[in-house]
């Protein structure tokens, strides 16, 4: 897959002449620049309100039961009712309800992994990019092998070795993933890390801790929530190729299966499933990557032209 | 990653990239403007599918029917499955009649066609690569092969333990290697150039059927000893097609074999093939195809598309096609029709089924929890949804038109219907589902596979009882249910001939896991009535004892018998003599490509 | 710079032996076991055994290992356990199709994406340019499958401008089945590509120099296309360089759709086949062309920039 690779470096460290002011006004300045933008209130708008139909079908509020039959076996999208507004699918369950549901593995996904490559990308990178030696050459190691072997391969295995599943996939998804966010923390702690402000706060006696995670890493934290936008995008689409795969989740509506089973419905003209599906995925990607454009621009202001 | 403003070396670097660009992409825009092209093939071409990526050419490693039919075209066996006749006949392919076999049913004498040839190859060295004459010593050495350790054929269960000596040479062979190819083997042995005898340890009805099989094959040993490790990539056998191109992956061009022997087109064939057609070339010679391109289609979508853009002459109808293209009368849609497409339907010999894994402390000790799941499945709709129809509700293991099965028997437990299924699971000591934990249930992984664990999900439920469902890989699979760590699982068995003696081995004794009996089923009474036909001829008494071992089976409930499908096979009007037959393998020789019906 | 290179050659080696252990642990000891796939339904007990030792399965994992490493140096990984050919056949068979595949595409991608950037970037802030961006967002933002799905059935069958699927050796027939892919290709990458250039771009054109440049008075087109274009060029080829490694994978849902039998597809069965032998040579290939792909990245800093110091 090329996107990993185009990705990456679109988060690249910044430049070493550059100076940011402290970090509460580099967040304080980030907000004041979101709110003025309208794409990017618009798009918190809308992952927000994916967020609260995700929460309202975990927690059992609408579309439940998901798989109830509501009409005979691909019956075509209707405005008779809600249930029907896309049509069936081969069992005769709402598609619209399944839509619903693949929005809350869909977050799901996204959120867990995230909450999983987070801590380990931010840990590694920090700890490589801080203490640097041998302790930088094993994890620099570590993240080249494992990003020396193909991502999808890895994703596949990872699958294979804990049962599919869910839970399966947020872990795949999360081991997967550290690797481009451990390695621009890297960079910044090494930038950081010889900074004026660092210094003073050793003199003043902070530990090795407290240096990393008091003083450096909220200065550097911006990098984190525009990872998050990318892992949100590159789960929500890796579970679509998992799915694809076989190995995605079992017996749960969600957009990859939905698609998966598209491909064989398509030609005697079932397109519901997969225009429901796709049209869901691509507004919430749409959002996170016009997100991620504008958290970018707002807080890392160099490239703003 | 910031890089100096002054890198003006690079220049050089810049232009020639622009060149070589631009070069590029006027080359690849010049060559897509004559797309389209139609490559050079004969008129009579056939176009044909395999629905999986092929596993080599080798007969003895022809485990899945794909391969096997590929490998068939090339390589030829003794006899072979009449084409037309139903039921099927067994017939002579490379023999002149069917053998002579001895009072006692043991002894088998085989008398070879004569100036039968070998393919031209330059494995023929001696003869500046044409090919020889087929003689009795080839089936000597090609059997043997079957039966060698080193090359692990998957077929070896077809003589294995049947022939006189070659079990103890099989174990000789594992510790001493190649140089006991020399060693006589004292039941199969050439008499003479064009006679060979085969001695058998007991009487078995089955062993003409078995050596039909494309692993039975004849192969030339000069090809296996000159292309070595690489021999699966070739083909040489006594076919009527050579192998031109072989992509396993993609695709395989046969083109026909200049040195075939003469063969006709059968004169006789079953009720209402005249009718059909079928029989308008009687007594011309085959093959008619002058090349067959076999194409390879993992996924149904494009082989159907294909298929109705005309590219290919026959196709399957995917499930989710079905409805456009067949109406309610399970007749073809009227614009398939007006294409001259025909539709042809032709049972197959198969019994899908969920295996219960009786070795399973739970399961195996509670027959009324299986019965009780057993009537709580509806097949009707399973078969409806996943077959649209095209399928029957299986009574027991044993299919349609395969000795053994009975028409009018019905199995008590597979009427469908969830008040006894209560009833009985409330017996079994889990009313209402109570006290019984998740039953695990294996499945593979893919679409169908998924959709059709979500439907045995549900019908359970509906008595409430509760599935966990695991996909696998086909391996995985495989090693879960061979080491028996499943509860359920769902499987299917296509006939390797059609005796139900081949459906009803699935639940002998001594052949459970890591066997095909992957229920693990063990009862006495089966096993003996088992043996006991292995020893009976074709008759009335081996029905009988058949039938007998089915209503054991049904009562026992070792499985949730699925269903026996029906294939709906779809043929262009240009395509003739096209009739599905599940037992022969060389087929493509019949099929003939009417290209006026071309546009 | 050739002790250099040699050097960083030899510092690969952690990073193979790393992917080795990674891939062993992998599929190795969990990954399945392909003995049954081998014999099918009929197997017995006996054949199972005998297979086991044919493949040395039966050996102990460290054993397995050890013949593992050789195979990598010796680049011989036999035969495969699912279709009995060599490795290096089928690597060498699928090669040729991916490449086939991928290269004009890639090429297509890279060239269309260079010159959208350009543009973007020339008029950066304008109309032109945030229509650019909200394009390439929207085409990054639908997913791979929903392109093939729709262009096998609207362009494909309902149009018949393509073939549906499948592969051709001979060349010029060829063309017709790699044409739908690679447009599919191309409108997947694109997106992000054109973003990545214009980034590139735009990130050149706050430097000193640029300033300096303006200040000296020079107009704005030579400025952009005489400095600014040839030294974004950088991290542009280093983009290029490091997606070149990944393409020998190809696009494996392109391959595994459209029944183009390269090397993505190749691997995809191999893990679906538990087939051991194809996944370790073909992690190794990848991760081994990844490492040197790599390494070009150093080596082209070095000829472009003199003062990027070799260490």
């Amino acid at each position: 897959m090329t996107t990993e690779a185009v990705i990456a470096p679109t988060v690249q460290p910044l430049p070493e002449n550059e100076k940011f002011p402290p970090s509460r006004s580099l967040w304080g300045d980030a907000l004041l620049r979101i709110k003025r933008d309208r794409i990017a209130l618009i798009c918190i708008g809308i992952l927000s309100f994916y967020s609260i139909i995700a929460l309202s079908c975990q927690l059992g509020w609408i579309a439940t039961p998901w798989d109830k039959v509501v009409g005979a076996a691909y019956q075509p999208p209707s405005l008779s009712s809600i249930e029907l507004i896309f049509g069936t699918d081969l069992f005769g369950r709402s598609v619209f309800y399944k839509v619903l549901h693949g929005t809350r593995i869909a977050m799901s996904v996204g959120l867990m992994s995230s909450l999983l490559s987070i801590p380990v990308g931010v840990t590694l990178g920090a700890l490589a990019g801080y203490f640097g030696g041998w302790v930088d050459d094993l994890i620099v190691w570590f993240y080249t092998t494992i990003s020396s072997i193909p991502n999808i391969m890895l994703l596949i295995s990872v699958t294979f070795v804990l049962g599919k599943g869910l839970s399966a996939m947020y872990v795949a998804l999360g081991v997967t993933a550290w690797v481009g966010l451990a390695r621009v923390m890297r960079g910044e702690f090494i930038k950081h890390k010889s900074r004026e402000y660092v210094l003073a706060a050793e003199s003043l006696g902070a530990g090795h801790l407290s240096r990393i995670f008091k003083h450096i890493l909220p200065n550097i934290s911006h990098f984190i929530i525009i990872n998050l936008s990318i892992q949100f995008v590159s789960a929500i689409k890796s579970e679509v190729i998992l799915s694809f795969l076989g190995l995605g989740v079992q017996g749960q509506p969600s957009w990859g299966v939905m698609i998966d089973d598209a491909k064989l419905e398509l030609s005697r003209g079932v397109w519901w499933q997969l225009a429901g599906a796709t049209l869901a995925m691509f507004f919430v990607v749409l959002a996170f990557n016009l997100l991620g454009d504008s958290l970018r621009d707002a807080l890392d202001p160099k490239l703003k032209h | 990653m910031k890089l100096s403003p002054g890198a003006f070396q690079f220049n050089h670097i810049w232009n020639s990239f622009i060149f070589k660009f631009g070069t590029l992409v006027c080359f690849t825009l010049v060559i897509a403007s004559c797309t389209r092209h139609q490559s050079k093939e004969p008129p009579n071409t056939l176009h044909l599918v395999v629905e999986a990526k092929l596993k080599g050419l080798d007969p003895i490693l022809a485990e899945d029917r794909y391969s096997g039919t590929q490998s068939a075209q090339a390589y030829e066996t003794l006899l072979q499955f009449h084409y037309l006749k139903r039921p099927y006949v067994v017939s002579p392919l490379l023999v002149e009649k069917l053998p002579d076999v001895s009072a006692d049913g043991k002894v088998y004498t085989f008398t070879l066609r004569k100036g039968v040839l070998f393919q031209d190859d330059p494995c023929f060295k001696s003869t500046g690569g044409k090919g020889r004459e087929l003689v009795a010593e080839d089936f000597v050495y090609s059997w043997k092969r079957l039966a060698d350790p080193k090359l692990t054929s998957s077929g070896w269960w077809i003589l294995d333990g049947r022939v006189v000596g070659l079990n103890a040479w099989r174990e000789r062979a594992a510790k001493n290697g190649e140089k006991h190819y020399s060693e006589q083997v004292d039941g199969l042995r050439a008499l003479d150039r064009y006679t060979l005898q085969v001695k058998l340890t007991q009487r078995s009805a089955q062993f003409l059927y078995l050596i039909t099989m494309p692993f039975a094959a004849v192969v030339p040993h000069e090809a296996v000893d000159f292309y070595g490790k690489e021999f699966l990539n070739h083909a040489v056998g006594t076919g009527p097609f050579r192998l031109a191109e072989y992509h396993p992956s993609s695709k395989v061009v046969w083109v026909k074999n200049p040195t075939y022997r003469k063969a006709v087109y059968p004169e006789e064939g079953a009720p209402g093939d005249r009718e059909a057609g079928l029989l308008a070339d009687a007594g011309r010679a085959i093959p008619f195809a002058d090349q067959v391109d076999v194409q390879v289609f993992v996924e149904q979508q494009p082989m159907w598309l294909s298929f109705l853009a005309g590219q290919l002459d026959i196709s399957g109808i995917p499930k989710d096609n079905f409805s456009s293209s067949i109406g309610p009368g399970q007749e073809l849609a009227p614009d398939l029709l007006a294409q001259g497409i025909r539709l042809i339907k032709e049972p197959v010999a198969d019994v899908t089924h969920l295996s219960f894994n009786l070795e399973d402390p739970l399961l195996g000790k509670n027959k009324l929890l299986r019965q009780a799941m057993s009537l709580a499945f509806d097949q009707n709709t399973f078969n409806e949804i996943f077959y649209n129809g095209r399928a029957m509700a299986a009574q027991g293991p044993i299919p349609p038109g395969t000795d053994g099965y009975d028409i009018d028997f019905k199995n008590p437990y597979r009427q469908f219907n969830i008040n006894k299924a209560r009833e009985l699971l409330a017996k079994a000591g889990y009313p209402g589902g109570r006290g019984l934990p998740p039953l695990e249930y294996a499945t593979l992984a893919g679409s169908s596979g998924r959709q059709q664990s979500e439907f045995t999900t549900k019908m359970f439920a509906a008595i409430g009882i509760k599935l966990n469902t695991n996909t696998y890989s086909w391996p995985q699979f495989l090693e879960t249910v061979k080491n028996k760590k499943a509860q359920i699982w769902e499987f299917a068995w296509g006939g390797d001939y059609p005796d139900g003696e081949n459906f009803l081995q699935l639940f002998y004794s001594k052949n459970a896991s890591p066997g095909q009996n992957d229920s693990n089923y063990r009862n006495p009474e089966f096993d003996r009535l088992y043996e006991l036909s292995l020893t009976l001829p074709e008759g009335k008494q081996r029905t009988e004892t058949y039938q007998k071992m089915v209503r054991i089976l049904v009562e026992d409930c070792p499985w949730i018998f699925g269903s026996h499908r029906l294939s709906y096979i779809l043929a262009q009007k240009w395509l003739k003599n096209y009739k599905p037959n599940d037992f022969s393998h060389s087929n493509y020789k019949y099929y003939r490509v009417d290209p006026s019906l071309k546009k | 710079m050739f002790a250099y290179i040699v050097r960083k050659l030899l510092s690969t080696i952690p990073t193979l032996l790393g992917v080795a252990l990674i891939v062993f642990v992998l599929f190795n000891l969990v990954g399945g076991d392909p003995t049954y796939q081998m014999l099918g339904r009929h197997a017995n007990a006996q054949q199972i055994e005998e297979v086991r030792h044919e493949y040395g399965f039966d050996q102990s994992q460290p054993v397995q290992f050890l013949n593992y490493l050789k195979q990598i140096v010796t680049f011989d990984y036999g035969r495969s356990y699912s279709t009995r050919q060599s490795i290096s056949q089928m690597i060498g068979d699928g090669i040729v199709p991916s490449l086939s595949l991928m290269i004009p595409a890639f090429l297509l991608t890279t060239l269309l994406s260079i010159a959208i950037g350009l543009g973007a970037a020339y008029f950066r802030g304008q109309a032109i340019d945030r229509v650019t961006v909200i394009l390439c967002i929207f085409g990054m933002s639908l997913p791979m499958l929903g392109y093939i799905l729709f262009g096998q059935y609207f362009f494909a069958f309902k149009l018949g401008w393509f073939p549906i699927s499948g592969y051709e050796t001979a060349w010029p027939d060829r063309i017709q089945y790699i044409l739908m892919p690679m447009a599919i290709f191309v409108l997947v990458s694109l997106g992000y590509d054109v973003r990545f250039y214009r980034t590139a771009i735009l990130e050149e054109t706050s430097q000193d120099y640029v300033r300096t440049a303006r200040a000296k008075g020079l107009s704005e087109p030579v400025i952009f296309f005489r400095h600014v274009l040839k030294n974004s060029m950088v991290p542009i080829l280093t983009n290029i360089v490091i997606e070149i490694p990944l393409l020998i994978l190809g696009a494996f849902l392109l391959e595994s759709f459209f029944g183009i039998p390269g090397l993505g597809s190749i691997t995809i069965d191999a893990v679906n086949n538990s087939d051991f032998p194809v996944i370790k040579a073909m992690t190794t290939l990848v991760a081994f062309l990844y490492i040197l792909g790599n390494l070009a990245t150093d080596v082209l800093y070095t000829l472009v920039d003199p003062r990027v110091r070799l260490k």
